[in-house]
C-alpha cells in the first residue's frame, strides 16, 4: 500500500492519502484508524496550516471532478418555495443556497418557532406562508432525516414573492401585509425586508 | 348582459344563476363598497358568478350564491357531524367530507386536560365545531363551544346516521322550525342533529320512529311547506 503523491494527482475513494499524525482530512477526505482516505474520485491538493492554529498539519482535500450543485449548509442563505403549509410548520423546497441554483430535490422545514423573532407561540402559520410564495431563508440545522430546519427569524428574511387569490402578484405594504394591485385585497404574509 | 348588469342591487338577485353569469358592472360605481360571499369572483370591472345557484342579497351590499352539493366545503363556525378515522398524539383524525381531514385536538373538549382524554375508537360519530378552516391547511375542530363549555358537542350514541347534500342540511337548520320536522315532533319523540357537511342524525325509542324520520327527511328536500306537511301527516297515518 503505497502512499499516494502530495501532488495534484488523480485518487479515488479508498485511496490512502496519508497518515492521520501527519495530515488532517478535508473536504473529499475522511480518517480511519490513523490512515486519512480519499472518499471522491478527484484531484488531490494540500492546503497548508494557517500560522495561528494550533493544529500545524496540512489539510487534504480532494477537488471533484465535476462541478457540484450547492448544497445548503448551516449559516446560508436560501431561496425557497413553500409547499405545504400545517399548524406547527412549513414545508419549503429549497430552490437555491445563495446564488447558486441546486441541482438536487432539497426539502425544508420551518417550525413555528422560528418564523419570526417576537412572540413566537402566538405565531399563526397561516397568516405567515401559503402554498406558492418564495421565501428567502436561513439555515438553521441540518436537521432530520427528510428536512434541514430554516428560519426566517429576521428583518431579511421571510416571504419575497407570492401570488394573490385573484392570481396577480402580491405587493408588500408592511412587514405583515401584501396587497393585491388587481382587487386590492390585503392578505396577511410574513414579509420580507427587501432594499437597503 | 351589459344593460342587466349596471342596476343596483342587480336585477338577478333570487333568480337561477350559473358559472360565466355577471351580476354586476362596477365600474359604473364609484364609492360603494360591495362584499361578495361565496361562489362570486371579481374580474378586473365585472362580477361574476363560479358556482350554479341562487343569487342572494342582503342589505345593505353583500351579494352570495347559495348552492347545494353533497361535498362539503370547510367553514369556520359550521356545526358538522365528523367520524373518527384514527388518533394520534395531539389530535384525532375526524372525516367531515371535506377535501381534507380535520383535526381534533385531544384537549379541545370540556375539562379536558392531559390526564382526561377521551378514548374515541375508529368509526363514532362526532357533533363537532370547526374552529379553522383554509383552503390550503387541514380544518381544525373543537368539541367545545366558543367559551369552552361542552354544550351537545361530542360523540352521539346509537341512532342512525344518513348523508344528504349542503342545501337539505341547511333547511332543516333552518327558523322558523323546517314543517317535516316539526310534524312529526307533534305525534313523535325523537332527537335529530344536523351536520352542515351534509350528515344528518336521528335517535328514537323505537326503530319504526327512526326509519319513517329519516325516510321522510331525505324526500322533503325538493317538497314545499305544504307538500312537506301533507307527506308527514300521510306518514304519520301509516305508523300509528
Amino acid at each position: 500500500m503505497a502512499l499516494q503523491e502530495r501532488e495534484e494527482g488523480l485518487v479515488t475513494p479508498g485511496d490512502v492519502l496519508g497518515k492521520a499524525a501527519e495530515v488532517r482530512a478535508g473536504k473529499g477526505a475522511y480518517e480511519h484508524s490513523g490512515l486519512i482516505y480519499a472518499s471522491i474520485t478527484g484531484r488531490s491538493l494540500t492546503v497548508s496550516p494557517s500560522a495561528e492554529s494550533p493544529d500545524q498539519r496540512p489539510t487534504l482535500e480532494v477537488m471533484g471532478l465535476k462541478a457540484h450543485g450547492a448544497v445548503p449548509e448551516p449559516g446560508s442563505i436560501v431561496i425557497a418555495r413553500v409547499t405545504k403549509v400545517m399548524s406547527r410548520m412549513a414545508s419549503v423546497d429549497i430552490m437555491c443556497v445563495g446564488f447558486k441554483s441546486v441541482s438536487e430535490k432539497f426539502t425544508g422545514t420551518i417550525r413555528q418557532q422560528d418564523v419570526r423573532a417576537t412572540e413566537i407561540d402566538k405565531v399563526d402559520m397561516h397568516l405567515s406562508f401559503r402554498p406558492g410564495d418564495t421565501v428567502r431563508a436561513i439555515v438553521l440545522s441540518l436537521g432530520d432525516a427528510r428536512a434541514y430546519y430554516l428560519s426566517t427569524a429576521k428583518n431579511e428574511l421571510g416571504v419575497i414573492s407570492a401570488m394573490s387569490s385573484a392570481g396577480e402578484t402580491l405587493v408588500p405594504i408592511s412587514w405583515t401585509e401584501m396587497q393585491c394591485p388587481l382587487t386590492g385585497q390585503i392578505e396577511q404574509r410574513k414579509v420580507a425586508k427587501v432594499g437597503s | 348582459m351589459g344593460d342587466k348588469s349596471s342596476v343596483l342591487p342587480s336585477t338577478l338577485v333570487d333568480q337561477l344563476v350559473v358559472p360565466g353569469d355577471v351580476i354586476l358592472d362596477v365600474s359604473a360605481l364609484t364609492n360603494r363598497t360591495i362584499k361578495l360571499g361565496g361562489g362570486l369572483r371579481q374580474d378586473a370591472d365585472l362580477i361574476t358568478v363560479t358556482k350554479a345557484g341562487r343569487l342572494r342579497f342582503s342589505k345593505p351590499n353583500k351579494y352570495w350564491v347559495e348552492s347545494s352539493q353533497r361535498r362539503y366545503v370547510p367553514s369556520v363556525e359550521d356545526s358538522v357531524l365528523g367520524i373518527v378515522v384514527d388518533s394520534k398524539a395531539d389530535n384525532f383524525l375526524i372525516d367531515i367530507k371535506g377535501p381534507a381531514i380535520a383535526f381534533l385536538p385531544v384537549l379541545a373538549f370540556e375539562g379536558g386536560t392531559r390526564r382526561n382524554i377521551p378514548k374515541l375508537e375508529a368509526g363514532t360519530l362526532l357533533y363537532v365545531r370547526v374552529v379553522k378552516a383554509n383552503p390550503d391547511t387541514n380544518p381544525e375542530l373543537s368539541c367545545t363551544d366558543a367559551s369552552g363549555k361542552a354544550a351537545e358537542y361530542g360523540p352521539l350514541k346509537d341512532g342512525f346516521m344518513f348523508e344528504c347534500s349542503t342545501g337539505l342540511s341547511r333547511m332543516l337548520l333552518s327558523s322558523p322550525t323546517c314543517p317535516v320536522l316539526e310534524e312529526f315532533g307533534k305525534k313523535l319523540s325523537f332527537e335529530v342533529a344536523v351536520g352542515l357537511n351534509g350528515r344528518v342524525w336521528v335517535n328514537a325509542e323505537s326503530p319504526s320512529t327512526v326509519i319513517v324520520v329519516s325516510n321522510a327527511i331525505l324526500k322533503s328536500e325538493s317538497l314545499s311547506s305544504t307538500q312537506q306537511r301533507i307527506l308527514a301527516r300521510k306518514l304519520l297515518e301509516k305508523v300509528q
